[in-house]
This record gives structure tokens, C-alpha cells and sequence, in this order.
């Protein structure tokens, strides 16, 4: 090259060389279209905490679709209607704050060009519900509460927050008949609230009786010897620790071990369980009831769940992201799993085409088996899929699914339960802001 | 019910100790500076972060990860107190704004040290101690009431008994006449800034594994701090350790017997009503100087 440049430039080389380059460019019209059409990139717009108190709830998800992104563009990508596309997550981080999560559905719809936009949801929603109203734009959340008729374009095709709780209290029900009470706390947001009714719903739905009122707390709250020392003063068979956040989980944990509890704990999530048992010990997080598996669970491979290799999924995330093995690790990636399946099924990867053929029939594929879309009675829209959901028991320091509890089955028997106890907070549909 | 009671009262104490170091270190950097800090949270921060680092990463022990976390912090301090807080002296809002600015510096450095995860740090004891049947307190809050009795009497020794003690309360008191007196005032507020933010550091470092530690675990702290400051007399040493054994047992008893967040209301309606009957707070003067 610096032999070219050092040489004066003749006609005859500028003519040969401009001839090598034509030739090259004809060349290059040739070959099959596939060759470029492979280039066709979908742009996944992920906007979720990766920052602040929530990032547990969001950065594990993108870890887990990036690895997801990676298998299938790997594989060779997908085929939708004539064209094969690669996948490309574009991350914006709302930090859980309104303002920043409508900042960044507008940009990733605006500027980045997504087809899809996965959230937490939760507090950040009302945020966004301005643009996605205003655009179309098809987007996905971890939390049902967040539906209500006016949200068309929003779908909780992933977990079913808090509604699966109920799984847990039943199968603590049916499989330790003597506990006879309980206790609850949450911190005071809008993740915690809902599930506190659903919990109080589920427990008297079993015959399990409380002995207080829930117990909130402040979500900046950072000594939770006061609250343990309430709970306990009661004398609680059960203590449930509601939806709190991994950061509430662990210190609470370590309060009720540090002030001589000795009886049930049931919460929704119990991420990084074995730092809890670090602070605390085996003996005392034996039979803890949560909702959340690890994945190299056997009980994943089995037959009629729609997650790929979920086991070969959890070694390889540990791998990446050795102890940040999250509740959310997989449910980002799970959404994409149906997402992809229903673009193929339409043809095309708009979304309005995509929702159309998610929710045709009125079923999907859950990670968990066949679900339903379902949603009307408590959210004013049928937008929410709904099957089963793993109930999960620390055995031996190790986490071990039990069963897959039937969400619809419970719900045909004591929806009225649950309407009641949301209604009691102010979270129908109809009752929300 | 009498268990309830006694095991709320050791709760508050705990509280009550903590919230002690940082309110009177907050305190003792405006009295002397006039200079409203709010980063002392971050100190507070920082002061965890040593612990994290020193007793949880590299596994020195316990005890050596709190004294380097007090001299860490300390030297912090004083670093600040040359290079931002000086140029404030006697500029309230100027001092406000560089306070929010060193805020935001600290936790950036954390978050990009350390991450914004919660670290989760190996208690370096479990022990309990048992006061009676169904009241107990750890051997760690333990620790940290005894420590910050000890402190705050060196404190008070220090300043009631020692010549830069002395020098210390005059430039509070009042900054003209000490500097007339021959007190270097650039030494008394390097000192002043130096104690306030060890202490803050000492109390972030003692109380590390027992809360949550994260880059913007300074924030409620703060905010408990400023009540505090205002309930106890803005200045007042004396009131700060005062009021914040007065905030801490409101809180912790509203907490336990009512809950968490009317508790946070409870705390702020204390501070409205000693402004209202008492607008100096409970030690403080009419002005600062």
C-alpha cells in the first residue's frame, strides 16, 4: 500500500485500478440476495433498572437476552415472512424512575427504531403509557398490575406478578397442614402493594388465618430490626415477606434469624439465596418457600416447558455472570421465545402484525406450558398469559421446584377473594390513577 | 407485651447510636464552616464501602476495616474541606451547591468501584445477646452502641478539654473574635471537617453489615441527620446527641407499632413542631455567630 502511494499515479494504473474496483462491485451484485438479507438486523428495545435499588429486576434480564440474542443469531438467526433477521437488544436504563423510562421509550422507538420494548414496568409505566399510546408500539412488562383496558399495546406475557403467589400458599396449605397463621410485611410501592393483596387472598383462601395487619414499610428503610420485632411479637406459624425487593429479602432474613425465628418463610423472590443462608444457616432457610427456580433444575427439562435448554441456559449464565443468577435471569428471554414465535406466525415483525398473532386463539406458550390470555376480571383486559407457575423449596441449601401450581385453577375458585383484597387497596383497574 | 416494649427500646438505642455520630458530625463541619453539607451521607457511604472493601474483599480483619474506614473518611474530610469547602467559608449557598457536586462524585466513584448491587458482607459476628426471654440485641449493634458512646465522650473530652477544643467551639461561637484570638481558622475548620466526616465514616463502617450497603445508601441517612440537626438546634452539639435519641425512638416505636411509613411522617412532624414552638431547636442560639 505505502509502495501505491509512494509511486506517481499514471493513467494505465488508474485505469486498471479503477477497473479492479468495478469488477469487484459487479461481483458483489452477484452473489445471492441471502447473503444481505441475513443483514436484516430486529432491534429489541430493553427499558428496565440497571441501575439504582431495582437493577436486580432488570440487569440480570438483559444478561439473559443478550446469551438468548447470541443461541439465535448463532443458529442462523430466524426466518420471518421472506426474510431472515438477526437479533440486536438495544438497553436503555430508566434507573426505575417515570421520567427517564419515557425519555427511553422514546428514543428507542424514535432514534433506535425497535420493533418491541421490554420493561419491569411497575412505577415506570405510567411514564411510558403516554408514548405507547401515541405510537403503537408493542410493549411487554413483569407486571400485570401494570394492564387496565386503556393499555392495548402492552402485554404481560412473562410472569404474572403477583398472581402466581397464590401457587405458594397453596402448596404450603396442602403440604404443611399445621401451620396455622401468619404474618406479612412489604415495603410501600407499587410492587408491594398488589402482592400484599394477593397474599392476604391466597391465605385466606387456605384457611390460614392473620394474626395482624400488614405490616408496610418505607422503601428507603435500611434497619429492619423494628419491623422483624413486630412481626415476631405476634407469634407467627408463617412470616411472609410479600414482593420485596433482593435488598429488603436478605436483611429481613437475617433479622428474623438474629431475633430466634424458627417457624415458615414464605416470599415471592429469594435471589442470591445462598448469601442468605451465608448470613444465617442452612438449618434456619430450610423449607423456605419461594417462586422463582434456578434452571438447572430437572424439573425444567421435562416435557411441556417452552424454554430452550433452560439447563444448559443457567450454566452458561453462571459462567458469564457467576452469582447473579436472578429472578429475572430468564423471563426477558422467555418473552423473546414468544415474541419470535408469534413475528414467524404473522409474517412480519410490525407490532401490531405480532400482537395479532400472539394472542390469536386466545392461548400461548408459556415458559411454564400452555397458558391462557387472560386478565379481564382483574385488569379490565385479557393481556396477561396465565398457566402454571413453579413453587420453589429450599432443600438442603439448594433451591428444588415442587410442583407447578395451576394459576387458572385457583383462580376459577377464589377469584372473588382476590377482587375483594385488591379492591381493599385500591388496585382494580378502575381504581388506579 | 413488656418483651415488645424491651426489644424496642434496645432497637432505638442502636438507632439512636448511629444516627448520633452522623448528626454530630454534620453538625460540628456547619458550626464551624457554616457550610450545609449535604454530602455527609456519602461519607457515611464511603465509610461502608472501606469495610466492604478491606474486611469483606481482601478479609483483614473486622475491627482494623472500621479504624481504616474512620481515617479513610477522615483524611477525606479534610482533602474536601482544602480543596471545596474553604473557598465556601461563610457562603451558605455556594457551600449547598459544592456539597450536592462532592454527592454526586462520591457515588459516582462507588458505583463505578464497586457497582450499584447491594454488598452483601459476612457478619463478623452472629452472636446474640439474651436480655431476658424474647428480648436479645446482637453482639454487632452492641458494638456500635459502645462505640459511639465512646466517640462522642472523646469528642467531648476533646473539645471541652484541649486546647484545639477550645479553639474549635470559639470559631463556632463566634469567628471573628477567635481569629483576633490568634486561632488559625483554616486549622480549626481542617479539624472540624476532618472529626465531622470520620465520624460519619466510623458510623458507616460500624453499622455496614447490618444494613444495606449500596452507593446510595447515604440518602436516608441524611435526611434522618438534617431532622435531627434542626429538632437538636442547628449547632448544638449537646442537642444533636439529644435529638437523636429523641428521633430514633419516635421512629423505631412508631415503626414497631405502627409502621414504616407513617413513621417517616411522624419523624418530619417532630421537626415541624420544634420549629413552631422552638424555632432554634431544643440547644440551638438565635444566630451562629
Amino acid at each position: 500500500m505505502r509502495d501505491f502511494f509512494s509511486k506517481r499515479l499514471s493513467r494505465r494504473r488508474l485505469i486498471g485500478a479503477a477497473t479492479r474496483a468495478s469488477g469487484a462491485l459487479a461481483a458483489a451484485s452477484l452473489l445471492p440476495q441471502r447473503v444481505f438479507a441475513a443483514d436484516n438486523v430486529i432491534k429489541i428495545g430493553f427499558l428496565a433498572p440497571l441501575t439504582g435499588d431495582v437493577a436486580a429486576w432488570g440487569k440480570p434480564g438483559l444478561d439473559g437476552c443478550r446469551i438468548w440474542g447470541e443461541w439465535m443469531n448463532a443458529a442462523g438467526g430466524v426466518d420471518i415472512g421472506d426474510d431472515n433477521y438477526h437479533f440486536e437488544f438495544v438497553a436503555y436504563d430508566n434507573e426505575y424512575d417515570p421520567g427517564k423510562a419515557r425519555a427511553g421509550a422514546t428514543q428507542l422507538i424514535h432514534e433506535d427504531g425497535v420493533k418491541f420494548i421490554m420493561m419491569l414496568g411497575g412505577d415506570t409505566w405510567p411514564g411510558v403509557q403516554p408514548v405507547a399510546d401515541n405510537t403503537g408500539m408493542l410493549f411487554s412488562t413483569l407486571l400485570p398490575s401494570d394492564l387496565s383496558p386503556e393499555t392495548t399495546t402492552l402485554l404481560a406475557p412473562a410472569e404474572v406478578h403477583p398472581i402466581y403467589n397464590v401457587t405458594g400458599v397453596d402448596w404450603l396449605a396442602r403440604n404443611r397442614p399445621e401451620l396455622e397463621n401468619y404474618v406479612i410485611c412489604a415495603q410501600d410501592d407499587a410492587l408491594g402493594i398488589p402482592s400484599v393483596a394477593t397474599y392476604l387472598a391466597a391465605f385466606e383462601a387456605a384457611g390460614i388465618e392473620a394474626l395482624d395487619d400488614p405490616l408496610l414499610f418505607d422503601p428507603a428503610t435500611t434497619d429492619f430490626a423494628p419491623v422483624v420485632t413486630r412481626m415476631l411479637s405476634a407469634k407467627p406459624d408463617i412470616v411472609c415477606l410479600d414482593t420485596a425487593y433482593t435488598d429488603y429479602v436478605h436483611p429481613i432474613c437475617e433479622q428474623l434469624y438474629l431475633q430466634g425465628f424458627e417457624g415458615q418463610i414464605i416470599s415471592c423472590t429469594a435471589d442470591f439465596y445462598d448469601k442468605i443462608i451465608e448470613r444465617t444457616s442452612v438449618e434456619f432457610a430450610e423449607g423456605l418457600v419461594f417462586q422463582f427456580p434456578d434452571f438447572d433444575d430437572p424439573a425444567l427439562e421435562t416435557q411441556g416447558v417452552n424454554f430452550r435448554e433452560p439447563n444448559r441456559f443457567f450454566e452458561e449464565y453462571n459462567q458469564r455472570h457467576p452469582g447473579e443468577w436472578g429472578a429475572v435471569s430468564w423471563e426477558y428471554a422467555s418473552i423473546m421465545d414468544l415474541w419470535t414465535a408469534a413475528a414467524v406466525k404473522a409474517g412480519s415483525v410490525e407490532p401490531d402484525a405480532v400482537l395479532a398473532a400472539m394472542k390469536e386463539g386466545g392461548t400461548g406458550l408459556h415458559a411454564f406450558g400452555e397458558a391462557d390470555w387472560w386478565g379481564n376480571e382483574l385488569f379490565g383486559i385479557d393481556n396477561a398469559l396465565v398457566g402454571n407457575w413453579p413453587v420453589v423449596v429450599i432443600e438442603n441449601g439448594k433451591a428444588v421446584i415442587k410442583e407447578f401450581g395451576n394459576i387458572p385453577e385457583w383462580w376459577s375458585k377464589h377469584g372473588d377473594l382476590l377482587v375483594k383484597h385488591m379492591e381493599a387497596f385500591g388496585q382494580m383497574h378502575y381504581q388506579r390513577g | 407485651m413488656t418483651e415488645l416494649l424491651l426489644q424496642t427500646i434496645v432497637n432505638a438505642t442502636y438507632a439512636a447510636s448511629y444516627l448520633a455520630l452522623v448528626a454530630v458530625g454534620l453538625v460540628l463541619i456547619f458550626g464551624v464552616m457554616g457550610i450545609i453539607n449535604f454530602a455527609h451521607g456519602e461519607f457515611y457511604m464511603l465509610g461502608a464501602y472501606c469495610v466492604v472493601a478491606l474486611y469483606a474483599d481482601l478479609e483483614l480483619p473486622f475491627l482494623l476495616s472500621v479504624a481504616a474506614g474512620l481515617v479513610f473518611v477522615g483524611l477525606v474530610g479534610i482533602a474536601t474541606e482544602r480543596t471545596l469547602f474553604r473557598p465556601m467559608r461563610d457562603n451558605p449557598l455556594g457551600g449547598l451547591v459544592v456539597s450536592i457536586g462532592l454527592l454526586l462524585i462520591l457515588q459516582s466513584l462507588a458505583t463505578l468501584g464497586f457497582g450499584v448491587r447491594m454488598e452483601h458482607i459476612p457478619p463478623p459476628s452472629q452472636a446474640v445477646l439474651t436480655l431476658r426471654e424474647g428480648v436479645g440485641i446482637p453482639v454487632q449493634r452492641l458494638n456500635v452502641i459502645f462505640a459511639a458512646v465512646l466517640l462522642l465522650g472523646a469528642l467531648w473530652l476533646f473539645l471541652h478539654r484541649t486546647r484545639w477544643g477550645f479553639a474549635l467551639r470559639a470559631s463556632a461561637q463566634d469567628p471573628e473574635a477567635a481569629a483576633l484570638q490568634g486561632i488559625s481558622m483554616g486549622q480549626a475548620s481542617r479539624i472540624a471537617v476532618g472529626i465531622g466526616a470520620a465520624l460519619a465514616g466510623v458510623a458507616g463502617a460500624l453499622t455496614a453489615p447490618l444494613v444495606r450497603t449500596f452507593p446510595y445508601m447515604g440518602h436516608s441517612v441524611i435526611i434522618a441527620a438534617f431532622i435531627v440537626i434542626i429538632v437538636g438546634g442547628v449547632g448544638s452539639l449537646e442537642g444533636a446527641v439529644l435529638a437523636a435519641v429523641v428521633y430514633a425512638f419516635v421512629h423505631t416505636f412508631v415503626t414497631t407499632f405502627v409502621d414504616g411509613v407513617i413513621a417517616d411522617i411522624v419523624g418530619l412532624l417532630l421537626m415541624l413542631a420544634v420549629l413552631i414552638v422552638r424555632p432554634t431547636g431544643l440547644f440551638g442560639s438565635r444566630d451562629r455567630g
